[in-house]
């Protein structure tokens, strides 16, 4: 009898109701403003099985053990990579490799956020970021790629990892809504309405499949903390590239991408107990998110017009915001608003490189946070 | 100044500049690929 009563005793708790409160909204952003879905959901439920008063799902149940053979030891989050690397299509960056220094440039939020958070974290009263480790994992939520986000968090600063992954998540479902406000603050209308000239040559198959060969040869000896995000993003995407492994491609996309996402998703929101959750920490660290987010797209974009100055064939400077990584979702937000000023403009192409390269470059500036960061 | 802010800014600052660098190692093997394997090669 007193175990079936402790369970509405502990509702007694009003962090309970709270942390209610938040799995039910991530469930509704979820459901109703379909806002990464696939993540959100099982995040929002996962987070109600963990604070449901004595459940049985955490503190031994399957939740923790989920967490420790899949988030502690990063596994997930490659497993992930390795689908990503399988969904992406490097052929209009192939075609147009300047591209990359965008992917390059909007990487900005991340390092202006770590040292924010840096500041923030020595104003007497701040817990909760007391060094470098803590304030890097929170700059990486500019890297806007969730595996990444996951990785280095989870080494650095494995107590904020839950607020750290709700924001990364976040914020990449609200890119169409954070990019355009920032974009048409930092651009004129004449630089949106900017044509870029489709790149014409083809890339052939070779070059395709050697690419995510030398790309991990390359990052891994310059960056060794690197290889295993940027190992199996390659290797996922040497699969669909090599043009054998089709089976394998596809199963990674979709059947290997879905099963771990659940998983992930699931195991994430188990973290978001309400004692660790319901700090000011947690809020420090969305409203940071949302910074990191906000100057990695003003980086790209003013990347851009400074390269302009430059050039006789002027980058609409809108391509900037792509690097942002948060693939496919900003090289789409950029289309679009490049044809809200001039229907006939089609920039989704290079769009697209930039948007692939931020990819890239996030890892990268993962690897390189986890290497230079003690 | 405080030395964990002046050591965040030496990561930061190096961070970014490097992956630049990197990324413009990638484009450089990306020009090359391009020159030496052009699109009519499709042996693979």
């Amino acid at each position: 009898m007193t175990d079936l009563l402790r369970g509405i005793v502990g509702m007694a708790d009003w962090r309970v109701w709270a942390m209610f409160g938040v799995g039910l909204a991530l469930i509704w952003l979820a459901v109703k403003k379909e806002y990464e879905p696939n993540l959100l959901l099982p995040m929002g439920f996962g987070c109600l099985l963990a604070n449901i008063p004595f459940s049985s799902a955490v503190g031994g149940g399957f939740l923790d053990v989920l967490f420790k053979g899949g988030i502690t030891n990063e596994l997930f989050p490659i497993l992930i990579f390795i689908g990503v690397g399988a969904m992406i299509d490097f052929g209009p960056l192939l075609q147009d490799p300047e591209m990359l220094f965008f992917g390059a440039a909007a990487q900005f939020g991340i390092f202006f956020t770590m040292m924010l958070a840096l500041l923030v974290g020595r104003i007497p009263g701040v817990t909760g970021i007391p060094g470098l480790r803590e304030a890097a994992a929170i700059g990486i939520i500019g890297a806007a790629d969730g595996p990444t986000a996951i990785y280095v968090a989870t080494r650095f600063a494995p107590g904020l990892l839950a607020p750290i992954t709700v924001a990364a998540y976040s914020y990449m479902s609200l890119v169409p809504i954070i990019q355009p406000p920032i974009i048409r603050a930092l651009t004129t209308r004449e630089e949106r309405m900017i044509h870029m000239e489709n790149p014409e040559h083809e890339v052939s198959r070779t070059v395709k499949v050697i690419f995510p060969i030398a790309v991990t040869l390359i990052a891994g000896i310059i960056a060794p903390m690197s290889v295993a995000l940027i190992g199996s993003l390659m290797f996922g995407n040497l699969l669909r590239e090599s043009g054998v492994t089709e089976r394998l491609s596809k199963t990674a996309q979709n059947e290997l991408t879905s099963l771990v996402t659940i998983l992930l998703g699931i195991t994430i929101g188990s973290s978001m107990g309400g004692k660790q959750f319901l700090n000011p920490t947690t809020l420090l660290i969305i409203a940071m998110g949302l910074i990191a987010f906000v100057f990695d797209t003003a980086g790209g974009v003013l990347f851009a017009k400074l390269i302009n100055l430059f050039r006789k064939r002027k980058i609409n400077p809108m391509i900037g915001a792509c690097g942002i990584s948060a693939f496919p979702m900003s090289a789409r937000v950029i289309q679009k608003m490049a044809q809200q000023e001039d229907g006939n403009n089609f920039i989704i192409m290079h769009a697209v490189g930039a948007n692939v390269a931020g990819q890239i470059a996030s890892i990268i500036a993962g690897g390189l946070i986890l290497a230079l960061v003690r | 100044m405080d030395t964990v802010v002046v050591e965040g800014l030496r990561v930061s600052g190096l961070s970014y500049v490097l992956i630049f660098a990197v990324l413009g190692i990638f484009y450089g093997l990306i020009k090359l690929l391009l020159r030496i394997l052009p699109p009519r090669d499709d042996s693979a």
